[in-house]
């Protein structure tokens, strides 16, 4: 039916758009909740609710959207796939640009091992579902590179335009900051790395379309597990001669050479029965299953077992060692402890996409490789805004707590330290308050020692020398960012005294 | 009084603007140099100690672009006394429309995050309710400035400043560790560019340096809440004083003179006003300038 795969096109494009919308949406506005529901394409994900649930061991409240998704699955299949995902149908819009299907590469089994994989490591407390989730991927990928590529691009053109002093086209820059643009112009470490493993993946498709959705999205596998016993199936009329065009235009190769119908790989895109020739192909509920993808029990074993036997190989870094830690390992205020952070991070870069002073960065091997692209602080980037509680209200899995302003302002997440080697009024007896001024605890965490020193030629001043107050600093690092020492700053923060740990302290208390 | 002002304010009068000012031509010599108003309300406050300094036609004319620049810099609320009071603002944008104003520009160089403080300090919804633009800075307009001062040779300042016709220093009074107390000169950091923290190690010239180029066409000194401890930030409801006044007038170094004298120091205690004041710049000297206080 034509309608059917119309209607199909017009979701695919409206849910992509609420998502780009959501996505431009996950910005501060200057008030003190966002007001946007950002997070709700990875409430919906029933993967992440699913790993989230068995790596947490605890329900994640707002997931129940996910069982709306296994719903709809169960008795439609993999419509989500089809008509809703996101990156589905960016997979879908690349595959435009390759003309013909060529290549056939069949093997449906890698995503549904993949996810075996990462269903029984997240078992076992280790959370990697996020690194290939299709939503969280999608965000993240788009958070630390696309979109600042973008804003590069844009904000390059017009400040050349300006340079040139052709100002006719400011009114047009204008309406396309407020409305694409970011508030400032954002840069993320990994960004490359995030970014071209994304281009890879939608490259991909010049390989084969739809590659990534047909053989290793570990979303696309939950829901074609779920799909076994979907109600909706696809049956051939008599008519039918063989043509083949239905197998060539198949997003998800779910019609082999024989014609017959892989009913787990089925995205309910309607293509078939729109392009029949015969009009043969028919939807309805109807008794009779399709092929079923073909597991075998050796390899999901192995997988199992694969995912299982990870915990221990990838946990004998030295920072599961109690008192290994890295002074720059500074997580968002209100994250949960360290272990309990990694079993509900998903990396999906949320947090780092909200954040006010882009200092959310994602992390490399700073905590070893289990908290690759978590979230960590860097203040030289950007210090943490005293009166902002945004990461904590986009966090999909709850690994950052969300906090009220009164919690926000008692929240620790390091401590600051200065190096009286190169502060100023320690070291050049030059007069300097910044980290002063600008910390920000009602009652300032940086006191000053008044002092009188002598210059080179003996003259006597006064010069007033800070001193941290560790019992007031909450190491929000504003001091880091804007010490005038710029290139290696005379006060800075570590991860000693926060909050969230019990061995990581500094203060008998 | 300058002739040009004389003459724009004749203009003025003639114009049939008012009786107010019609009348004030007749004896200018007679008009304040400094207007201090106390009243709890704080937008009839400011409207009365611009009055009392000659109204604001005195200051703005038809078709005038306007600079109106806040101490806008701090994530705080109004009751906290970090960031000028949105009330003040306000009052002084509304008037200067009312005198024909063809745009009031408001902005300022903040130090946490530009959206947040724009909200949070109450300012950009009160100045847009009167129709004033408030947008955020742009990096691109910061041009390089000669100073040729003492501790500033050139720097990065914001284009807006004097491109426009007229401006209007609405600053805060509020305790700082190094300056002592930032009012009226100190206020003109947030149009400077680059990294300026770098001029925290010779405050005082540095501050007397930008007032050597920026020279305000009125300034109005929000004083209605003080910040006396933990400036210029403060965060503590207890280091807040609430004295419902307002300074109005032309010299800024004696506006920041008798700002001092509010937290029970003088002008001669702050090394910026001294400065000023000996390079001539304006007067500190209190005694010499006439004061007009009124009580609402």
């Amino acid at each position: 039916m034509k309608t059917l795969k119309a209607l199909r096109r017009i979701s695919q494009g409206l849910f992509l758009f609420l998502f780009f919308y959501l996505f431009l949406q996950t910005e501060s506005k200057g008030f003190d909740e966002l007001g946007y529901p950002v997070k709700v394409f990875l409430d919906l994900d029933p993967l992440i609710f699913l790993s989230t649930l068995l790596s947490s061991r605890s329900i994640v409240k707002l997931f129940y959207l996910s069982l709306v998704t296994i719903l709809i699955t169960i008795i439609f299949g993999r419509v989500f796939c089809g008509w809703i995902c996101p990156f589905g149908t960016l997979n879908n819009l690349v595959g435009l640009l390759k003309k013909r299907e060529t290549y056939r590469f069949k093997r449906f089994q890698i995503k549904y091992y993949i996810l075996f994989f990462l269903l029984s490591a997240s078992l076992f407390t280790l959370q990697f579902s996020g690194l290939m989730d299709p939503i969280s991927l999608l965000i993240r990928s788009m958070t630390v590179n696309i979109y600042p590529s973008f804003n590069y691009a844009v904000r390059a053109i017009f400040d050349f335009l300006y340079s040139l002093d052709i100002r006719v086209l400011e009114s047009v820059y204008s309406i396309i900051k407020r409305s694409v643009l970011s508030f400032e112009q954002t840069f993320y470490r990994q960004s490359l790395f995030i970014g071209g493993l994304f281009l890879l993946i939608l490259g991909l498709n010049l390989y084969e379309r739809r590659f990534w959705c047909r053989y290793l999205c570990p979303l696309g596998a939950l829901l074609g597990l779920l799909s076994r016993y979907s109600l909706l199936k696809r049956s051939v009329s008599e008519g039918c001669n063989s043509c083949g065009i239905c197998e060539r235009n198949c997003p998800s190769g779910a019609i082999n050479k024989s014609q017959e119908w892989l009913q787990t790989e089925c995205f309910q895109c309607f293509n078939c029965d729109d392009l029949c020739p015969q009009k043969a192909v028919k939807s309805g509920f109807k008794e009779q299953r399709g092929l079923q993808v073909d597991l075998t029990r050796r390899q999901v074993i192995t997988y199992i077992s694969a995912g299982i036997l990870s915990v221990p190989f990838i946990r004998t870094t030295p920072f599961l060692k109690e008192e290994f830690l890295n002074p720059r390992l500074i997580r968002p205020p209100g994250s949960l402890e360290e272990k309990e952070f990694l079993r509900r991070c998903i990396r999906c870069g949320e947090c780092m996409k909200v954040c006010i002073t882009n200092g959310l960065q994602p992390a490399f091997l700073e905590a070893g490789l289990e908290a690759l692209w978590t979230p960590v602080l860097v203040p030289k980037i950007g210090y943490c805004e005293y009166r902002c509680t945004l990461c904590g209200q986009v966090c999909p899995t709850g690994a950052i707590r969300r906090l009220s302003l009164h919690e926000k302002a008692k929240v620790k997440i390091g401590l600051a330290m200065i190096d009286k080697g190169r502060c100023l009024p320690y070291a050049h007896g030059r007069p300097c308050i910044v980290c002063e001024e600008v910390c920000p605890t009602p009652k300032k965490a940086i006191w000053f020692e008044r002092i009188m020193i002598k210059d080179r030629d003996g003259k006597e001043l006064e010069i007033q020398q800070p001193h941290v107050d560790l019992e007031l600093c909450i190491g929000c690092g504003i001091c880091e960012a804007k010490c005038p020492v710029v290139d290696r700053p005379a006060i800075y923060v570590t991860s000693i005294g926060e909050s969230r740990s019990k061995v990581n302290q500094l203060l008998l208390e | 009084m300058k002739r040009r002002d004389f003459l724009k304010l004749t203009i003025s009068g003639f114009a049939g603007l008012g009786f107010n000012d019609a009348f004030a031509i007749f004896k200018p010599a007679e008009l304040p140099d400094l207007v201090v108003a106390e009243g709890t309300s704080h937008s009839k406050v400011t409207e009365k100690a611009i009055e009392a300094l000659g109204g604001i036609r005195r200051f703005i004319s038809r078709g005038d672009v306007v600079v109106v620049k806040p101490n806008m810099a701090w994530d705080r609320t109004p009751e906290q006394a970090a960031n000028t009071n949105p009330e003040v603002v306000k009052e002084v944008v509304k008037l200067c429309y009312e005198a024909g104003a063809k745009k009031v520009k408001v902005f300022d160089r903040t130090v946490n995050d530009p959206r947040r403080v724009y909200v949070q300090s109450g300012i950009m919804e009160a100045v847009k309710k009167v129709g004033g633009e408030v947008f955020f800075v742009d990096d691109r307009r910061f041009k390089e400035v000669l100073i040729n001062g003492e501790a500033i040779k050139t720097w990065p300042l914001y284009t807006e400043v004097f491109e426009a016709d007229k401006v209007i220093n609405v600053p805060i009074a509020k305790h700082h560790s190094l300056a002592k107390l930032t009012m009226a000169m100190k206020n003109w950091m947030g149009i400077m560019g680059g990294s300026r923290r770098q001029i925290h190690q010779k405050l005082d010239e540095s501050l007397a340096d930008l007032a050597m180029v920026i020279k305000p066409t009125l300034t109005i000194l929000d004083a209605t809440r003080i910040l006396i401890r933990n400036g210029p930030q403060g965060g503590n409801l207890e280091d807040v004083k609430v004295l419902n006044t307002v300074v109005a007038g032309i010299d800024q170094v004696a506006v920041d003179s008798f700002g001092a004298t509010l937290f029970g120091m003088k002008g001669e205690d702050l090394g910026y006003v001294k400065l000023a004041h000996k390079r001539g710049l304006g007067n500190m000297n209190l005694s010499k300038i006439k004061i007009k206080r009124i009580r609402l």
